[in-house]
Formats: C-alpha cells, structure tokens, sequence
C-alpha cells in the first residue's frame, strides 16, 4: 500500500459519528465505517457509518452480535466494513487506546486499507469559530510495520465528499439533533430502535 | 439505579419543563433524587428560577440546597462564572459549613487546580475519614487528569471501607474493563453478584467479561449466567437471548469433533433463537430476516 491511498467520507456517515459523540459527552463511543475500496485501488469510499456503543464497549458479545448484524445488511448492497470509529471518554485524551487499536486489528485482518478514526475534541470546540472544512477527526492507518500510525497531518488523507458538511454539523449541534442519534446499545435495549438511523436526516 | 418507572416519569417532566409546561422545580427536586446527571437542563430552569425573586423566596429554606445544585451542575457544564456566584452566596450564608467547603474544593477541580484541590481534600479525609463523597472526589480527580491507575488505587482503598457500595464497585469493573483487564472486572462482578444476587445486569455484565475472555470454562460459565439474566427477567433480555448463542457456536468450534454435543446445550440455542425471532417479528419485523440469516450463521455446523 502506497501512501497514495486516499479516504473519503460521505458527509451523513461523518455528522452520525460525531452526533452520537455528542449525544453521550461523558463516556467513549465507537462506531462502524461502510463503503468500498475504489476500482484503482487509490480511495476508500466511506459511504454510511453505524453508531455502535456507549457503555462497556471493551466488552465483546455486543460487538461481535453488531458486526454480524451490519456485515449481513450491508453485504447485500455490496458495501463492507471498512473502518472504525471512537471517540475518548475525556476531553483532553488524545491517544488510539487499546480498544480502538484491537477493534481496528480485528477490521484489518479483513481489509489491510481499513481505517481508525479518531474525535479530534479540540477541533471540534473550534469549529464554530474556524470554520474548518476538514473533518474533526484523526485518521489512523497500518503501515508496513503493523502498527497503527496517525496519518495526513497535512489534512489531506481524509476528506468529506461534501464540502460544506461542517456548515451542516454546526446546524445539527445547534438544534441538538443528536438527541435523535439511535445506537447498537439502544438497539439492545429496545429493538424497536433502528441502529440504521433511517429517520436522522430527513 | 433508576428504575424504568422513575425515567419514564424524570422524562415526561423534562418534556412538560421544555415545552413551557411548568414544573421546574418539581423536575429539580426528581433530577436530586434520582440522582442523576442532567446537569445542563439544571442549570437552565435552576438559573431561571434563582434569578427570578418572586420564585426564589417562594422555596424558603430550599433555596440553598437549590444554590448548592446548580454550582454543580454549572461546574460539570464549565460555567464557572455561575457556580463561583452560587459559592460565594452559600458561603456568606453558612460562613462555617463543611459542605460548602466540599464545594469549594470542587471548584478548585473544575478549574484544574488540581494540587490545590488534593490538598483541600486531603485535609477533609483527616477530619472525617469517613466521608464518602470526598473519597469518591478523589476517585473521579485522578480519572479527570487521566491517571487511571491511581483511580483504581483510591477506588480500592475505598472499597476496603465502604465494601457494600454498589455503584463503586460497578464503577471499578467498568474501569477495568475500559483497560481491558477482564480477570479484575470479573471480580468486581462476582462481589456484585454476590450482594446483589437477583439484580439481572451483573450476572449479564459477568457473563459478558466471561465471554471476551474466552477460553472453554469461561464460555460455559458465561452462558450459565446468560440463562440465569433470561430466568431473572422471564426471558426479556435481547443480550442474554443473543448471549446464549454466541456461546453455543463459540463451544461449538472449541470441542469440534472430540465430544458429541450434549442435546441439552443446542436445545437452549434453539429456545434462544426462537424467543429473539418472536420478538423481533412483533417489535422489529423489518430486521427478523436479518436476525434469522444472523443466527443461522452461529448454528454450530454439526
């Protein structure tokens, strides 16, 4: 894999991610990225992104019950799981800790261009000021070395496929619609919650 | 805890208070004694009825235990501004309260004075060393400045004096298996097991550290206490439901061809798996295919 290899993310599949991040301020949450590897093999293509937990997520029954419950509904679109997502429990932790770095090596084993992303809090309590076109997130990839890098300092490794999507996030932040946000833990504790999110952006 | 009737009643207020329904105070007085942590909505309607006179002198001696819960709640929202005003009222009031000196080294917290807090806290334990909400200040301090260990460490200390403290012990197991220390957590859960016997979501959380840590005994221990979350709740725990199966196909794969599977064991399966079909053909008929390819995908192939 060169370092030619791009991502790029559909804009509803980021603002889940970072709603659901904030629906549950006090403690970590991760999601699961979707889409497909372009025919030239030079971008990943994140097309959806289901929000999976907020509590005991370094447990893995619910996990594994979530990961064959997606793999299943999207296979049949032909889309795959692609990367995962995480989000800190505190503030300030800037670090890929242990979880995130064991989900990723488990996505990886299938899909060696599979990512991690990472919440980058500062940058999101910033955005309202910056006005920042880049995601607020970090981008984690294996290198050859088999470990988990932060790549694209330069902000270029990942970009949002619409270019306003941060504009649309600020809007959703202001109207509190991650309140709407449906996780695989509500899915759990009440099925007839939809971890599709069918309803979120309409 | 909070039980399923108590949310359904905090909510509904919360709905009526945000619709201009009224009933603020009566939502604050729940948010107290639930115990539970909605600390922006309470600074909103506690700010709004401290600022208005007519309200305020209508709580009578309330009104300072009302001071007390919006400096918390703006400290956990970093409103500092508001809480340092609550502070500074409540001190005038009770120039010699402990409590309020409780608040003032929470302050210190929340601005990240750090040391200065320690030291304030320190000097509380030595006066009451048995004061319990100190000793879990200190827990969450060493959590807020991310050294977990040393939260383990004063969680443990804790536990040693206040062992029948439930949510302290739940809050150690969550902590370790945030650092994926699943024999520790394990523990945890057993004593919580142990005091707690007919709450359903320890043996849930014990048989989940069970199953992500693997191996054959755990496995079968794991789904013993899945069967007993599904006798606790008379089968209405979509997680123990799934749990059973996880495990059925996980020993499966472990005994593979050495021993014939006992009858017993694929018969709790099929019950599971028939119990989560019913159950998603009324609540989530737009998943029970999904559900169905899912489960077939754990049959153990035999």
């Amino acid at each position: 894999m060169g370092g030619e290899l791009r991502y790029e993310i559909a804009q509803n599949a980021y603002i889940k991610l970072v709603l659901h991040a904030l629906k549950h301020k006090t403690s970590a949450v991760n999601g699961i990225l979707l889409g497909r590897v372009s025919p030239q093999n030079d971008v990943v293509e994140i097309i959806d992104s289901v929000p999976l937990f907020h509590s005991h997520i370094g447990l893995l029954p619910q996990l594994e019950i979530s990961l064959i419950l997606i793999e299943e509904h999207f296979a049949a679109k032909g889309v795959s799981i692609v990367g995962y997502f995480h989000a800190n429990e505190r503030f300030d932790d800037h670090e890929l800790g242990g979880i995130a770095k064991n989900v990723g090596d488990h996505i990886n084993r299938y899909l060696p261009q599979a990512a991690i992303l990472l919440l980058d809090n500062r940058k999101l309590e910033a955005l309202s000021k910056t006005k920042d076109r880049s995601p607020v997130v970090q981008i984690y990839t294996k290198d050859a070395s088999r470990t988990w890098k932060l790549v694209g300092s330069d902000g270029n490794q990942l970009t949002i496929k619409e270019p306003s999507a941060n504009v649309v996030l600020l809007d959703y932040i202001s109207t509190e619609k991650w309140q709407d946000v449906v996780d695989f833990d509500d899915h759990l504790d009440d099925i007839s919650k939809d971890w599709l999110n069918p309803e979120l952006f309409k | 805890m909070v039980s399923k009737t108590e949310e359904t009643q905090l909510n509904r207020l919360e709905n009526q208070v945000d619709n201009g329904g009224g009933g603020a105070w009566e939502y604050l007085c729940l948010v107290r004694k639930l115990k539970v942590r909605r600390s922006e909505k309470v600074l909103k309607y506690g700010l709004s009825i401290l600022n208005d006179l007519k309200k305020r002198s209508g709580l009578g001696s309330e009104e300072w235990t009302l001071y007390e819960q919006v400096a918390i709640a703006a400290m956990d929202c970093q409103s500092l501004d508001v809480a340092k005003d609550c502070i500074r009222l409540l001190r005038k009031a009770f120039p010699e309260s402990k409590r309020v000196g409780r608040l003032e080294a929470m302050f210190l917290e929340a601005k990240g004075s750090w040391a200065e807090a320690e030291k304030a806290y320190s000097s509380f334990l030595e006066e009451n060393p048995l004061d319990q909400v100190i000793h879990k200040r200190r827990v969450a301090m060493a959590k807020a400045q991310g050294n977990i260990s040393g939260a383990i460490e004063w969680l443990n200390k804790y536990l040693e004096i206040f062992m029948a403290d439930h949510d302290a012990w739940r809050e150690l197991a969550e902590i370790y298996v945030s650092l994926q220390m699943y024999k520790q957590a394990a523990f945890c859960y057993e004593e919580l097991i142990l005091s707690q016997p007919t709450v359903p979501l320890h043996h849930l959380a014990y048989a989940d550290v069970l199953y992500t840590l693997g191996g054959l005994e755990n496995l079968q221990t794991a789904k013993k206490y899945y069967a007993s979350v599904i006798d606790l709740t008379g089968g209405k725990n979509t997680r123990a439901l799934f749990g059973i199966n996880l495990c059925t196909s996980a020993i499966g794969q472990l005994v593979k061809g050495r021993n014939k599977e006992d009858k017993e064991s694929l018969e709790l399966q099929s019950l599971a798996a028939t119990a989560l079909e019913k159950d998603y053909k009324q609540r989530a008929p737009e998943k029970l295919s999904l559900l169905t390819t899912a489960l077939k995908s754990l049959k153990v192939s035999s």
